[in-house]
């Protein structure tokens, strides 16, 4: 007997996520531009680098729905970076933030698009 | 903000206990013919009813709280095993959207304060809104104004979500923050005379001790360098010898100094203890008046002294990192109407010396 089975959904849920992700960014780029107009004008390069992250982030979740190879080999390649930025955090003495929605957010996100992401089943061929 | 509240510990407990239950429900269930998104908002939405069924043996005492802690909570329950209703998509999106401006209204009002705890609560909320709302292959139902509302609803609540959480962090900072990052060292209320005399004696030697340092060159020539941009009100110039070798607040080797960028040149503004450690404050003998602060949570660039203060969601701009900087003290050798020992200077001081 076939047993009927729902298309993976793999990919919307990363989809999902990645947005979640990208608008973190955007947040980010935006909260430290008042700093800008406060005199702090290296910060301004910064600011744009964050935004083009962001909206980089959400245009590679649009490529995660499309099924895009090329889109999910990079968002693995960022989620992979982002671990690593924070796992060299976590280790130095600086007082990184270590609550809940750090870990959420740095840690957990992260570690589940990777494991949407993965190669397994073929929502991605 | 970056707290977790004594009586909403135990929600995060409650929310972290039903992830592993929920999981194991939809295992028990089998549900073949439901998306993974669906179920993936199930999960999130039962963690979510924990975590407030959670916060109601904290809140007895404030009824309507613990009555909508409880409504809630059973809705987001019921809803996370509903997920075969006909109408469990609307029905989840109003209760996502509705406990988040429940949870914005209580904050515009005061009646509470974010923490972590919330935080990572409307966070799971808005993960689980984008999960209900987005459409599968194969789903035709609703298909194109479920992709509108997810385009429009779960960016614009998480904007305001954290614009709220973020502005009510600046405009209301708790009794130990002075302003938001900044922790001050918990003392008595009140200074006693012994506390006020040992506050001027340290104001005193350390001014004798700066004094040389009005003439900026021979702050460089002692070691101390800017740190930031010239373009800014006012720089911090740290001696890397004084910091290396852990003096504790050891009036002839501060830390760092505190210039304003006049027009005619750095003008010294006052001189700046720090601990060598994050873990520890100073000794603190002038009591409430020579309190050290500490900022948590900044957002430190590679350009020095120029940071930012992490969001509300734990994120820094590309190229800082979220550090906390150690322990403190600042002794403002010009008059600021804050005090000789404060957190800040006064903007409209340092803004008369630049202009000469």
């Amino acid at each position: 007997m076939i047993k009927a089975e729902a298309p993976s959904a793999r990919p919307e849920a990363a989809f999902v996520l990645l947005l979640m992700q990208s608008l973190f960014w955007l947040i980010a780029g935006l909260s430290a531009a008042p700093f800008v107009l406060g005199g702090e004008i290296h910060m301004a390069g910064l600011v744009v680098a964050t935004l083009l992250l962001g909206l980089g982030t959400c245009l590679l979740a649009i490529g995660v729905l499309w099924r895009s190879r090329r889109a999910r080999g990079l968002a693995i390649a960022l989620q992979v970076v982002c671990l690593f930025g924070t796992a060299v955090l976590l280790l130095l003495p600086i007082g990184f933030n270590r609550g809940p929605v750090s870990l959420m957010v740095n840690v957990a996100l992260p570690v589940a698009l990777v494991v949407l992401l993965r190669k397994d089943g073929e929502p991605f061929s | 903000m970056f707290d977790i509240a004594s009586d909403h510990a135990i929600g995060l407990y409650a929310g972290l206990l039903a992830l592993p239950l929920a999981l194991f429900a939809i295992r028990l269930r089998r549900p073949s013919l439901v998306p993974g998104t669906v179920l993936g908002a199930s999960v999130f939405m039962a963690m979510s009813g924990a975590i407030h069924l959670g916060l109601v043996w904290t809140h007895l005492d404030e009824t309507i709280t613990a009555a909508l802690f409880v409504i809630n909570g059973l809705a987001y329950i019921a809803l996370s095993q509903l997920y075969s209703w006909r109408w469990w998509r609307p029905a989840s999106v109003a209760l996502i959207t509705t406990t988040l401006f429940g949870y914005l209204a209580y904050i515009v009002l005061g009646f509470d304060t974010p923490d972590q705890v919330a935080l990572a609560t409307k966070l799971i909320e808005l993960t689980a809104l984008g999960l209900v709302l987005v459409p599968v292959r194969g789903e035709r139902r609703w298909r194109r104004s479920r992709w509108a509302t997810l385009g429009v609803a779960v960016p614009l609540l998480t904007f305001v979500t954290i614009s709220v959480v973020c502005i009510d962090a600046l405009a209301r900072p708790d009794a130990q923050h002075a302003h938001s990052g900044a922790v001050l060292q918990q003392t008595n209320d009140v200074a006693t005379p012994e506390q006020e005399a040992a506050a001027k004696q340290l104001y005193d030697q350390t001014l004798t001790a700066i004094a040389p340092y009005r003439d900026w060159h021979k702050a460089w020539e002692a070691g101390f360098r800017p740190g930031g941009s010239p373009s800014l009100p006012s720089t911090h110039w740290m001696n890397q010898r004084n910091v290396e070798r852990g003096y504790v607040m050891d009036p002839t080797h501060p830390q760092g100094l505190v210039y304003a960028n006049s027009m005619h040149g750095p003008v010294l503004l006052g001189a700046m203890f720090q601990m060598r450690s994050i873990d520890n404050f100073g000794p603190d003998p002038g009591g409430p008046l020579t309190a050290w602060h500490q900022h948590e949570n900044i957002c430190f660039t590679p350009f020095g002294f120029e940071f930012s203060l992490m969001t509300p969601t734990a994120t820094c701009p590309l190229g800082a990192i979220d550090i906390t900087a150690s322990p403190m003290l600042h002794v403002w050798s010009v008059d600021n109407p804050g005090g000789p020992f404060a957190v800040d200077i006064d903007e409209k001081v340092v803004k008369r010396i630049d202009q000469g």
